[in-house]
């Protein structure tokens, strides 16, 4: 129902923290946008900062064209004309349910009948028709969330802000709220803006997703574009759970640091539809730069060695150690010490034991070059 | 709560056994069934339930017997006839009059100091928040002998009126000033349970009215004032039960204009002899205080505490925009008017040799200071309060911690009649306290000594430890004793191990702050004084209510300033511990 524009947004706390830094960000009508990162990267500080609740020091937010936050223009959270679903549901307990979902329609002078009608009418989208009279205190955890997001878009709100408003639930009742508001917000067009930690949710909801870190977008895409092009290596690491391995990147062949992982020996490197290279230059460069290759749990296999003295071609590359296998839906997780470096793995078709000894052969990789670079760039 | 003590007893039984060098026979199905016998043995062999036994025996007698004697006396038929007396029924009209007045004013001010001090973006809040707070930290018979200091006839502000020519004599007496004083000496306590309670409302709550379209006025209205209504209401019952039994103010500011309130018709039966016996009359008077403060405690005991709000961060900070210099200026008027300026007309009393001298450089002496604190009764009077003080400080520190341990740690049945009992006594007024321990003083052999009022100083303080103790108790995780336990601790020996060290540092502080409270008590000190046994309090009334000023001034003066010390030096060293 709505766009919302930040344009070089920062905010930088009163104890100095810098909470978010060059925001540039166009929220699409009617998308679902998730903001994905770990604690403290800025995600919460960035949906704070659209609902109005924390003033940016730096750029501008406006919502559909109209400037609402930004050099000399400041409009509080209470005229923007946004719904919140907040991460512990904040329902007020002195209130009944349809005195919570009512109350942004009583504020903006609806009359009583026009307004029972609407709040009946979102109870019933939310399945809680019947608990209208309730107080808060006799509703489950899932019933008050339900609650809460009916609150939130009862008075049609130009854009819906979820602040990790599913985290607060069991798994099984987390699930199929997900669904439902996946539905509810498609059903309506609503534009959302979903916080979370998990990246699974993320993925699973978004159209599109944010991943931030350390108050800086790393990357925005789709959840099929982060997995299958990260844009950097702090991406792949956080949504696919790569493993990183630096090393330096020498006329067009990467060679990592890691005694074990060859990018460039058992298969070649420019041939190999696997490798990928970011933000490598084209041009061939003679000199030799300083690079990271990520390799995702998906993007190798592990070969079991029977016996460590039986070995034909593996004579020089070390073997890894399987450090812990958990079952799970898609395979065994698998961690292995590979000469220090602790290696993800996703195993199927066998199953991996605790100590024994495999060979890890890459066989798709992200190789990252901008990482050095931008490093030496920030730190200057 | 079953699970939880099989839990607690299981390793216990355990421990005895290896202990013992018995060998632990298998389980069999006989043994389960004597499960239920054995475990009772175990709880009544680990030693909390002796801890818990010697609890309630000192309770029994610290605050059963003496309520117990004062409603067994004040249900006599001699006792009730003292109803039908006028004089009674007016000082009771007086007294609830007053104690509501001053109530209600006390919580509005509360309310809007807590509202201003701890959510606006007022300037200097750290320094307003303690100035706020001075009529707290003064007795409040000091403070009406400072306001009597301020407006006596002779008084700073009534010589500042006549040399303007205005012939208005202001005057602190009578039932308005009873109010008054009532309010100014409570206020303090209503803003401290207020703002404690407007800490507790998570700031999304607040957030979330923002978010649906509110001004900072409605929040505040539909938000956050709704849910503070149990806080307010508890203020507003503590300030009450308080104001219902002081004796300090309306006994100097009331009594010269014939304004008699409860407090002060029981002083005056006790202490002149017309009244042949007046033990029956003044138990009636103090069963229904009793039954008064009690039905106030249950009232605010039904309602809903804050603890279902469940956490959040701070709330919304009020942006006072155009009010804020008014605001400003009230408050430091405010500060200025009600808690400075009292004060200094006391000192300015007591530094000049008689009231009406002007108030000049050279006029100023220590005499008055040196005089009344060399004074025989005067060092009787700190010798009494200092030794009765402290001893209640110690009972009051050993027994709260005990109790407080019980309270927090054990999940026995007995646990909410344990909470009742210990800290009802704080809600009663202190009149109700001293005559229970008039009725029981010649039963225990202790009539007219000091004892009875030791015994009454700790009844009425014990729970400001066991407060002081709990709140820190209850946050420390119940896993680390559960460490102790299973490092082989039995269940005493963990609890004193770990919970009762941790809660020690608490425990004192609350004991300090019982003896800067006792040491200056007037109300049930002076309800059971006898010769020899007066204490500071009394010393500082009685040479008021015989004319010396300047002496009362320079004791008065004594107490507060050290209280005023004491107190924030206190507070400052439990926060810092708090931070840390």
């Amino acid at each position: 129902m709505a766009t919302i524009k930040m344009r070089n947004l920062g905010l930088v706390y009163p104890n100095g923290h810098v909470g978010l830094d060059g925001i540039e960000l166009d929220v699409r009508d009617g998308e679902f946008l998730a903001l994905l990162g770990p604690s403290g990267s800025g995600k919460t500080t960035l949906l704070r900062t659209i609902a109005g609740f924390l003033r940016p020091s730096a750029g501008s937010l406006s919502i559909d064209g109209k400037d609402i936050a930004g050099e000399g223009t400041w409009m509080p959270p209470e005229k923007r004309g946004l719904g919140m679903v907040f991460q512990d549901h904040a329902i007020w307990p002195h209130l009944s349910v349809a005195g919570n979902v009512g109350y942004p329609l009583k504020l903006s002078g609806i009359p009583r009948a026009q307004l029972a009608r609407r709040v009946a009418e979102v109870l019933e989208q939310v399945g809680l028709a019947e608990y209208a009279k309730r107080k808060p205190s006799a509703l489950s955890g899932g019933q008050r969330q339900r609650v809460a997001l009916a609150r939130a878009i009862v008075a049609s709100p130009k854009a819906l802000l979820l602040d990790e408003a599913l985290s607060a639930l069991d798994e099984p009742l987390r699930a199929r709220l997900r669904l439902e508001l996946r539905a509810l917000t498609r059903e309506q067009g609503l534009t959302a803006v979903h916080v979370t930690h998990d990246r699974a949710e993320a993925l699973g909801l978004a159209d599109r997703v944010v991943v931030l870190n350390e108050g800086r977008i790393q990357q925005v895409g789709t959840p099929a574009e982060l997995l299958e092009n990260p844009a950097n290596s702090f991406v792949a690491s956080f949504v696919s759970d790569a493993t990183l391995f630096p090393g330096t990147l020498v006329d067009g062949n990467f060679h990592a640091d890691h005694p074990g992982a060859r990018f460039n020996k058992h298969m070649e490197v420019h041939r190999n539809p696997g490798i990928k290279f970011v933000g490598v230059p084209q041009t061939a460069v003679s000199r030799s730069r300083r690079a990271v290759a990520a390799v995702a749990p998906t993007g190798l296999r592990l070969e079991p060695v029977e016996n460590r003295g039986i070995g034909t071609t593996a004579g020089r590359a070390p073997l890894a150690r399987v450090t812990s296998a958990l079952y799970g839906r898609h395979g065994y997780e698998t961690s292995v010490d590979w000469a220090g470096t602790a290696l993800r793995v996703l195993v199927s078709g066998w199953v991996p034991t605790e100590g024994q000894l495999v060979r890890p052969v890459i066989e798709s990789a992200h190789v990252f070059c901008e990482e050095a670079g931008a490093a030496e760039g920030r730190a200057a | 709560m079953t699970t939880h003590s099989i839990a607690a007893t299981g390793p216990a039984t355990e421990t005895r056994t290896d202990a013992d060098g018995s060998s632990a026979p298998p389980p069999s199905a006989q043994q389960a069934s004597n499960a239920g016998a054995k475990r009772r043995r175990v709880q009544e062999r680990d030693g909390l339930g002796a801890l818990r036994t010697g609890v309630w025996v000192v309770l029994a007698f610290l605050v059963g017997l003496p309520l117990v004697a004062l409603a067994l006396q004040g249900i006599q038929p001699e006792s009730r006839q003292v109803f039908g007396d006028s004089a009674v029924a007016e000082a009771a009209l007086n007294s609830v009059a007053s104690a509501t007045g001053s109530a209600l004013l006390a919580t509005l001010a509360g309310a809007f100091l807590a509202v201003v001090l701890e959510r606006s973006n007022i300037p200097g809040r750290g320094a307003l928040r303690w100035l706020v707070l001075l009529p707290f930290l003064i007795p409040p018979f000091i403070g009406a002998m400072a306001w009597m200091a301020l407006l006596g006839a002779n008084g700073p502000v009534n010589k500042t009126l006549a040399s303007l020519g205005i012939d208005a004599q202001l005057s602190i007496f009578g039932g308005w000033g009873v109010v008054f004083l009532l309010a100014v000496h409570s206020y303090p306590m209503a803003y401290l349970v207020i703002a404690a309670a407007m800490r507790r409302i998570p700031g999304n709550l607040e957030e979330a009215a923002r978010i649906s379209g509110a001004g900072t006025a409605r929040v505040l209205e539909t938000v956050t004032l709704p849910l503070l209504g149990p806080g307010l209401l508890a203020a507003f019952v503590l300030t009450l039960v308080a104001n219902l039994s002081d004796f300090g103010i309306p006994a100097l500011i009331g009594l010269p204009e014939r304004y008699t309130t409860l407090t002060t018709l029981v002083y005056r039966y006790l202490a002149s002899s017309t009244t042949s016996n007046p033990l029956p009359a003044v138990s009636a008077i103090g069963l229904l205080l009793l039954v008064l403060a009690v039905l106030a405690v249950l009232a605010q005991r039904k309602l809903p505490s804050g603890s279902q709000l469940g956490s959040g961060g701070t709330g919304m900070k009020l942006e006072l925009g155009a009010a804020r210099i008014p605001v400003l200026v009230l408050l430091w008027l405010w500060v200025g008017i009600i808690c400075l300026v009292p004060l200094l007309a006391l000192a300015s009393q007591a530094l000049l040799p008689a009231p009406g001298v002007p108030l000049t450089l050279e006029n100023l002496t220590l005499e008055n200071i040196i005089r009344a604190a060399t004074s025989p009764n005067a060092v009787s009077g700190m010798g009494n309060s200092l030794l009765l003080a402290g001893g209640a400080a110690v009972c009051c520190t050993v027994l709260g911690l005990g109790i407080a341990l019980l309270l927090t740690r054990g999940k026995h049945r007995s646990n909410g009649a344990l909470d009742v009992v210990a800290t009802l006594p704080q809600a009663l007024p202190g009149l109700v306290i001293a005559v229970g321990w008039l009725l029981i003083a010649p039963m225990l052999g202790i009539f007219n000594t000091s004892w009875v009022i030791l015994g009454a100083y700790i009844m009425a303080f014990m729970a400001l430890v066991v407060q002081s103790v709990r709140a820190p108790l209850a946050s420390v995780s119940s896993t680390l004793e559960e460490a102790a336990r299973t490092a082989g601790a039995s269940p005493l020996r963990a609890l004193l191990d770990v919970s009762a060290r941790l809660a020690v540092p608490a425990a004192l502080t609350g004991g300090v702050v019982v003896l800067l409270t006792a040491v200056r008590e007037l109300t049930i000190s002076i309800l059971l004084v006898a010769p020899g046994t007066q204490t500071l309090g009394v010393s500082i009334f009685n040479l008021q209510q015989s004319g010396d000023y300047g002496g009362a001034s320079a004791l008065a003066l004594l107490v507060a300033l050290a209280g005023i010390l004491g107190l924030s030096a206190t507070a400052a060293l439990a926060n810092r511990r708090v931070d840390t």
